[in-house]
């Protein structure tokens, strides 16, 4: 049982270190180009209004840099793994929907030149596996912590009723 | 568009460095690159809508050149691609490759069905200039060419088309499909500063 527990624990510590990587080399792959070729590989999609996709092209890469790190460092695990997850969500289904309307576009995913294939599909869905797993993990592992807590609440003092 | 492409008879670089397909000024410290089939209809749309408009802010200035090059798809839909690239290939030859582009793009459907590419290039040409062009097209170094532009795109790992590259001294960027060209002009006017 042990054992068991440890092969999930190291899978999780070097699942998030993965994706945390993955994030930060995405990150650095859009920020050393201009924003403008992210912001086409984005508007290719043809989803957002141009202001919107302007938005995101200047501010996703910092915001995958910082969840990267947050996710390396393993802090506030539930809320980044989460939103980790949430985001890959997005990625994999704007790709699945751009291969259903045959669209030959660039993915986008780190950096421009990437056009949407099964291979781009098959990593994104596999990041995506590995995030929904490490983000379940977060709150198993916090439920048990708070099973660990029980005992614990048990000895706190109680209140004395007045009166 | 046919307004821009005559005005830029006076900066064409006929015949220069790369068989008349370079467009404006071959000195220019930008050169977008353009790897397309004359079959794709993301291709025509691409040289009918946003190249005019390319041509028109940045070519004519000399501040941009544009570098045509084949990338005809081996697809059965586009059985006739080789074929309309070795016309447009031999045009360049005598200075000729953009009405001879415009008129494969403009016809794009009518030709792909039916397989009468020469008939679409011959539309555009006077009767001298198709007699030339005929006698360029037996010259094996026009499918040579064609295929040298084929087998420099497999190089770059190009497996669509349009295929677009924005070439700044070293620097080589792929520039996202289709093309907005609201953010493709914010960039050439940032590297242009």
């Amino acid at each position: 049982m042990a054992t068991s527990n440890n092969v999930v624990r190291w899978t999780t510590l070097v699942l998030r270190v993965v994706l945390g990587g993955i994030f930060v080399y995405a990150a650095w792959a859009k920020l050393r180009l201009p924003w403008q070729l992210f912001a086409m590989s984005i508007d290719s999609y043809q989803l957002l209004p141009t202001p919107v996709v302007e938005l995101l092209a200047k501010t996703l890469p910092w915001f995958e840099l910082a969840l990267g790190l947050v996710l390396i460092a393993g802090w506030w695990l539930r809320i980044s793994s989460t939103i980790v997850s949430a985001l890959l969500l997005v990625f994999f289904s704007l790709m699945v929907r751009a291969a259903i309307k045959h669209q030959e576009i660039s993915c986008g995913c780190f950096g421009p030149g990437e056009t949407i294939s099964w291979k781009t599909m098959l990593r994104d869905g596999s990041m995506l596996a590995g995030s929904l797993f490490v983000t379940a993990m977060a709150f198993v592992s916090r439920r048990r912590s708070w099973g660990r807590l029980q005992p614990a609440e048990d000895f706190s003092p109680t209140p004395r009723q007045s009166g | 568009m046919r307004f821009a492409f005559l005005a830029l008879a006076v900066v064409m670089a006929a015949g220069a460095a790369d068989n008349g397909k370079t467009l404006g000024n071959p000195t220019a410290p930008i050169r977008i690159e353009i790897y397309s089939d004359f079959a794709c209809p993301a291709c025509r749309t691409f040289h009918e809508q946003t190249l005019p408009m390319i041509v028109r802010d940045y070519v004519m200035s000399g501040k941009v050149a544009i570098v045509n090059r084949e990338f005809p798809l081996n697809i059965p839909a586009h059985k006739h691609s080789r074929e309309a690239a070795a016309y447009a290939t031999a045009a360049g030859r005598l200075g000729i490759y953009q009405p001879v582009a415009d008129a494969l793009f403009r016809a794009q459907d009518s030709w792909n069905e039916t397989g009468k590419v020469w008939e679409t290039v011959a539309s555009v040409l006077s009767a001298e200039q198709q007699k030339k062009v005929q006698t360029i097209m037996k010259d094996p170094t026009v499918a040579a060419e064609v295929q040298r532009d084929v087998d420099a795109g497999t190089k770059e790992k190009i497996n669509s088309t349009p295929s677009i590259f924005l070439i700044r001294g070293a620097q080589r960027l792929p520039i996202p499909t289709p093309v907005n060209y609201g953010f493709l002009r914010s960039l050439i006017d940032g590297y242009l500063k």
